[in-house]
């Protein structure tokens, strides 16, 4: 038919069936820029937003790979005249993108040190063998870890002991099925409350850190942490009495599992002095981000403690290279750039104003609306895709629907943690998710009670609490 | 010739892989299960990839390792594989990676030389496309689905022949239900079917469908042809003539008793997509066994 054979018409209506939102999402572009920009706002802030729009169905639905996205970022934004090609380039790299790459290799050159198995003799000798009290060790102990190291290296470092435990109890996966929800699950949401606690436990705190600076208000380390860490101790015994009321345990008390737990991790290599070097390394990693991170930055610090691992040999090159997702930072890179360009062509600020005045006869009365509004938008987003992202893209836009943008920019970068909902979005439930021991629909089980209580939490606490920061 | 049998769980894969390892041995096919996991968003895959890699460290295999070591338990007590291996036990920790989100584990045949178990992650019908364009297989034997649209993605995009084990029960007799007319396909349903009649031991119903009361040269040559070449493998036959619209027809036939043999549609892709097919219209309607010949 028309010279094709038969063979590249499958092979083309193939191609139409996987890039279908590719497609739609471009006819929904051209006909957006045929479309008058809305008055107030100047053709490349509607561009950009049309830009934004589509990004973000693409990242979504993932029709194209994601470094294709971000090309597709980056070519539509020379394109459509945001900047000049040396412009948009500059706009890709920046210290939360340096951030964003140092934490994902420190993920990899923690996580090959092997600290799992002395991490889990340190839970259980805390904590016992009671169900209840092992919930809310391993909470307690992901949102801490977290806090300095991000989610996705503590879910990773936790998921072991806890199908460790779950295997010892029984082999008999539906015999635990509560038992392992509730485990996996303090592992996730422990992970997720902890990763607001600090600057360096999320990218998406970095992007805002940098947003609030690039607005001439600067936060130091321990401000963050004073700011939110009692909101993170807060939510520790919330997420295990939420967890235990919603998966009732098969089991009280997990004593065969511990006591098989001990003898399996006693039987490991005791520590060694490389293993000590190892944990000084990242102690001074650490130390690095409390007290230059404000001079030198996130970034820079992260990636001299992978620097140092890999001068020390404690983590090979190949293995760094091999577990770092390149397409992801590239695609981060992109959407700073992208939000760094709804900040200068106006269009952050438009959109905050057009939501703004949307609501303005509720904000006027209840000022807190506008907090409220920005968690619930943020929390949404956070579930359908990455919280850095969302960060992102976001930022700038919320940062401008009030008076206070340290206030609203802090709101979003918390509640951006909020990805209880779905097994896509947060790394920390994507892991505890490929277990195969939990599956979606325990997710929107207990997640939407955690988004409500953590919704209602931030609203309370960032009006209450912070008041003493103003 | 090269067989694919996708597998999922243990809980509703065992009859798929029976009957792909008797279509196996009728073929006496060079064999490959493999495992299609679910798709992990490309932003986390390669974090999981490390927490996998941490878990297999504690004797955690990788999710779908256990759904090949039970096709390797099925393969041993059929006796499909060297008794060196069987004795060898299931190699999990020689999986080895050939790129592209795919993972191989190679074995000694008795049937064939080369039996493989594979795992890949993604959307299925792109990863059974993919292996089946890319190592060449006759025939793909996967197990019946709920969704619509696979059945419809199956036909249409998957470059081998189809076997869906819909229902299949082991316990009941059935009957193969040939579907012949006069279209080019017919030869090698016609083949095909011989063989897997020989698989299971079973009869043949040839059956030719029009949907007038007068039946073409064609289609009474292409019956013929199909009885002579199913009396000379030495199978019991019975050839069956209907007037009505095939699908229909090959529903009220087939009952829940038979296994139904038809060539692939000669619609062009496009009319196919928009339109349907024949082998379409029988997959959706009936609920029985149906390999689709390409």
């Amino acid at each position: 038919m028309l010279g094709f054979s038969e063979h590249s018409l499958t092979n083309f209506l193939f191609w139409i069936t996987q890039k279908k939102w590719f497609l739609i999402t471009m006819v929904i572009s051209v006909f957006l820029l045929f479309i008058p920009a809305p008055s107030g706002l100047s053709i490349e802030g509607y561009r950009s937003i049309i830009i934004v729009i589509t990004a973000l169905m693409l990242i979504v639905t993932e029709p194209i790979p994601l470094p294709a996205i971000a090309m597709y970022i980056l070519v539509m934004e020379v394109y459509l005249g945001i900047g000049s090609a040396n412009d948009i380039a500059k706009s890709f790299m920046n210290d939360a993108v340096f951030f964003i790459m140092g934490s994902l290799m420190l993920a990899v050159a923690i996580i090959k040190q092997g600290w799992d198995a002395r991490i889990a003799l340190g839970i259980i000798t805390l904590t016992g063998n009671k169900t209840r009290n092992i919930v809310f060790g391993f909470t307690a102990i992901s949102a801490i870890l977290a806090s300095f190291i991000g989610e996705h290296t503590v879910a990773a470092i936790m998921l072991p002991i806890a199908m460790t435990l779950i295997h010892f109890t029984s082999e008999d996966k539906e015999k635990v099925q509560n038992l392992s929800a509730v485990l996996l699950f303090s592992i996730a949401y422990g992970a997720l409350v902890g990763s607001i606690g600090t600057p360096s436990g999320g990218g998406r705190n970095v992007i805002m850190i940098d947003y609030l600076r690039d607005s001439g208000l600067s936060i130091s380390y321990i401000n963050w942490m004073l700011r939110v860490y009692p909101l993170v101790l807060i939510q520790i015994p919330i997420v295990s009495w939420v967890l235990m009321k919603s998966f009732t345990p098969e089991f009280i008390k997990l004593d065969s599992g511990v006591r098989k737990l001990v003898v399996q991790v006693a039987k490991s290599a005791e520590m060694t002095g490389r293993n000590t070097i190892a944990a000084v390394i990242f102690l001074l990693v650490f130390a690095g981000w409390i007290f230059f991170s404000e001079s030198v930055g996130l970034g820079t610090i992260a990636l001299t403690g992978v620097l140092m691992y890999l001068v020390g040999g404690f983590v090979k090159w190949e293995d760094l290279s091999k577990n770092t997702h390149w397409g992801v930072i590239l695609l981060f890179g992109s959407t700073i750039s992208l939000g760094s360009n709804i900040k200068t062509t106006g269009a952050a600020v438009w959109l905050a104003e057009s939501i703004v005045n949307f609501i303005e006869p509720v904000i006027n009365k209840l000022p807190f609306v506008a907090d409220l509004i920005v968690t619930v938008m943020t929390t949404t987003m956070a579930n359908v895709l990455s919280s850095s992202a969302t960060v992102a893209v976001l930022g700038p836009i919320t940062m401008n629907m009030g008076q206070d943008s340290m206030h609203l920019g802090m709101v979003t970068a918390i509640a951006s943690a909020f990805g209880y909902f779905t097994a896509v979005a947060a790394p920390a439930c994507t892991i505890v998710y490929s277990s195969g021991l939990v599956n979606a629909k325990d997710f929107l089980k207990v997640g939407w009670k955690m988004g409500v209580i953590s919704i209602v939490l931030l609203v309370i606490y960032a009006n209450t609490y912070w008041l003493f920061f103003r | 010739m090269k067989i694919l049998i996708a597998v999922s769980n243990k809980e509703y894969s065992g009859p798929t892989l029976r009957v792909g390892i008797r279509v196996a041995r009728a073929f006496k096919a060079s064999t490959t299960i493999v495992d299609v996991g679910e798709k992990v968003s490309e932003f986390n895959a390669k974090v999981v990839g490390l927490s996998q890699e941490r878990l297999e460290s504690w004797n955690f295999d990788r999710p779908g390792v256990d759904v090949l070591e039970w096709a390797f338990e099925f393969l041993a007590e059929k006796k499909f594989i060297e008794p060196t291996e069987i004795e060898a036990g299931f190699p999990k920790n020689t999986l080895v990676d050939t790129g592209g989100n795919r993972s191989e584990v190679y074995l000694k045949g008795t049937i064939c030389e080369d039996v493989n178990l594979i795992l890949r992650n993604g959307e299925i019908i792109s990863e059974l496309r993919d292996e089946v364009a890319g190592h060449q297989y006759d025939v793909t034997i996967i197990g019946g689905s709920k969704k619509r649209r696979m059945a419809h993605d199956l036909i249409q995009y998957i470059d081998s022949s189809i076997f869906i084990v819909n229902q299949f029960d082991p316990d009941k007799l059935y009957k193969i239900l040939l579907a012949v007319d006069d279209s080019k396909g017919t030869r090698k349903a016609v083949k095909y079917g011989a063989r897997v009649a020989q698989a299971f031991n079973i009869d043949v119903d040839i059956l030719t469908i029009s949907k007038t009361e007068h039946f073409g040269e064609g289609y009474k040559n292409a019956a013929e042809r199909a009885a002579k070449f199913i009396q000379r493998c030495g199978i019991n036959y019975k050839n069956i003539y209907k007037v009505g619209d095939p699908s229909e027809v090959i529903k009220e036939v087939a009952g829940n008793n038979h296994i139904i043999v038809m060539g692939t549609s000669t619609r062009n892709p496009l009319k196919k997509f928009f339109k349907g097919s024949k082998p379409l219209k029988v997959m959706e309607n009936c609920h029985c066994p149906i390999l689709i010949v390409k």
